[in-house]
């Protein structure tokens, strides 16, 4: 077994992970927009900087002073989180030759960020690539020994750094630099709203899902499990909460629920409604495409949660 | 000095503003979606009107529609848009004769106010040359309008069109990072009006923004019924419920206080559940 885990700092999921995440590998943080990716993120480097280790925030979605910003609602002293705006500049569709990204732009603190955005220099926008950015990661690594990392999104650096030609073994290669680097990394990816395993899910080294819906009382939040290499976990959905000091998940469910079996959640009130749903994916699907039951308007416990098809992975120990 | 998420921008229709807790946060770029009737325009044309009675300038992108009858249709609500300004993009029939450079459109498009929509020497003219758009040219004109006139609101009607006319220009991808970035950059409130996203596909305005409200339109018991949500708000909370619209002669108005009835819920869920 693996003894020293990486705790995410977020309570109840490491209960879910059994400890936390198994240090100097890399994992993704999937799901659709508003889930929640960021903030999770953001609270795993947290975690990380309040025991003093030295952590880097590597954003790509959005721009540092906004991330800044968004995290200021929680009231978390982010200051001595490292950051590197890897966000790219505005294009000047010229063909005048850019300039390295590496000499323009430095790893600094969240406390030097200040509230306008990064312009775009007059001069050339600096050209960002995917092997800079590894570059960068590599020398900031040698100089400093940073023990946790978060990527923002992977999607972006997908999107927008990575030729779509050479996007499997290029993703590849950056999960392996990842892991030559001996860094617990998290990573996360946007996905649409009906999705399928994509290639990062299969590089990476567990998949923690967000997901959120609707049911009779308004908006519900759920995390998953979905893979976890080397650790036995919970598989179960769990409800979560994003309140304003950060995000919370409830361990604590009642397992009355686990025996009913899918066919009898089914016949639900006013399933009549509902379109077929869509065929099954390779793996299992994200519950917000289940068919949720229609709650009663009382107040129900979350244990009325549909239970979740079963992925069983539990690999127990280690390898 | 804090940085703050205070400053809002208001759309100018009270109930989405509640919605959003006071509005949009300034200098950033969001997304409006919704199926075709569903309202996106007219809540543009809306958040527009209330920047230049505020005092502000502001700038609507035509692409799916000329000017002029966006003009008219607006003009039906009894609003004074004159003064919003308005930059036609709107492709002309296809000439298939002498093309003309990306950056040499830039300096062509013209920009008028709403007020005097209308065909002009000069847009004929320039349409005749018939010059591609593109996501590309079309940061390129912004840069040159901007340059000249400090807008503090855009709208962008619409990215899905404007993403089918540059289909041939390669990386449209990293172009509208670019696009959105250079919005900001510039200080702008934009909003960046899009078909409803297909729930199998991910594209990338819809992760870069910083937030996105939805327009819904259904047919209950044989009438239309609208609805709208705020699908995401980056850096503030938001009401998750949706919440009854209403488009009235007098524009959009939403009720934030309000439940949309159950029948309609349960359509929405199964419409979010197992896509469009």
């Amino acid at each position: 077994m693996i003894k020293d885990k990486v705790k995410t700092g977020v309570p109840g999921l490491d209960d879910m992970l059994e400890g936390g995440l198994i240090p100097g590998r890399a994992y993704v943080v999937s799901g659709t927009s508003g889930t929640g990716k960021t903030s999770l993120a953001m609270q795993f480097l947290l975690e990380g900087a309040r025991s003093g280790e030295r952590v880097v925030y590597v954003s790509i979605d959005e721009p540092p002073n906004e991330v800044k910003q968004n995290m200021g609602t929680f009231g978390w002293d982010i200051g001595r989180i490292q950051v590197f705006d890897a966000t790219p500049d505005v294009m000047n569709y010229d063909k005048t030759p850019v300039r390295d990204v590496s000499t323009e732009r430095k790893v600094v603190y969240f406390s030097d960020i200040g509230p306008e955005i990064r312009q775009t220099s007059d001069r050339n926008p600096v050209d960002m690539t995917i092997s800079t950015l590894q570059e960068i990661l590599k020398q900031e690594m040698r100089a400093r020994k940073y023990s946790r990392i978060v990527v923002d999104s992977l999607t972006s650096l997908r999107y927008f750094y990575i030729k779509t030609s050479e996007e499997n073994t290029t993703l590849m290669s950056f999960f392996r630099l990842l892991s030559d680097l001996g860094v617990t990394a998290l990573l996360t990816v946007q996905l649409p709203e009906i999705s399928k395993p994509d290639v990062e899910v299969h590089v990476a080294r567990g998949d923690i899902r967000l997901h959120k819906w609707f049911d009779g009382r308004g908006l519900m939040r759920g995390i998953t499990v979905e893979k976890y290499r080397g650790s036995s976990h919970d598989n179960r959905l769990r409800t979560m909460k994003i309140s304003s000091v950060g995000i919370d998940v409830k361990t604590q469910s009642p397992e009355k629920r686990e025996e009913v079996s899918e066919e009898e959640e089914q016949p639900v009130e006013g399933s009549t409604d509902l379109p077929d749903p869509p065929p099954p994916s390779d793996e299992a699907p994200a519950p917000p495409a289940e068919p949720m039951p229609v709650q009663p308007n009382d107040q129900s416990p979350p244990a009325e949660l549909p239970p979740k098809p079963v992925e069983q992975h539990k690999e127990g120990g280690g390898i | 000095m804090k940085p703050s998420t205070d400053e809002r921008v208001s759309t100018g229709i009270p109930g989405i503003d509640d919605m959003l807790k006071g509005g949009l946060i300034s200098g950033r770029p969001y997304v409006v979606s919704g199926t075709t009737g569903s309202g996106k325009t007219i809540l543009a044309v809306q958040f527009l009107h209330q920047g230049v009675k505020q005092g502000e300038r502001a700038l609507l992108v035509a692409i799916d529609e000329p000017p002029q009858e966006i003009r008219e249709n607006v003009r039906a609500l009894g609003w004074d848009v004159g003064k919003i300004r308005i930059l036609d993009v709107h492709p002309a029939a296809k000439a298939y004769s002498k093309r003309v450079s990306v950056v040499e459109v830039a300096a062509q498009r013209s920009v008028g106010s709403l007020r005097d929509a209308g065909p002009s020497a000069k847009t004929e003219a320039m349409k005749a040359a018939s010059p591609d758009v593109s996501v590309q040219s079309l940061q390129l004109m912004l840069k040159q309008e901007l340059h000249e006139i400090k807008y503090s609101r855009v709208v962008i009607d619409s990215l899905t069109s404007l993403k089918k006319l540059s289909e041939s220009m390669g990386d449209t991808n990293s172009s509208i990072m670019s696009l959105l970035r250079y919005l900001s950059e510039s200080g702008v409130t934009s909003l960046i009006i899009t078909d409803l996203p297909d729930p199998t596909e991910l594209e990338p305005e819809m992760f870069i923004c910083r937030g996105e409200i939805r327009l819904h339109k259904r047919m209950v018991a044989n009438r239309i019924d609208r609805c709208v949500t705020i699908e995401k708000l980056r850096g503030s909370p938001h009401d998750p419920m949706p919440r009854p619209m209403n488009i009235s002669d007098t524009g959009i108005s939403v009720d934030s206080k309000k439940k949309i009835p159950k029948a309609s819920l349960r359509m929405l869920q199964a419409f979010t559940q197992y896509g469009r």
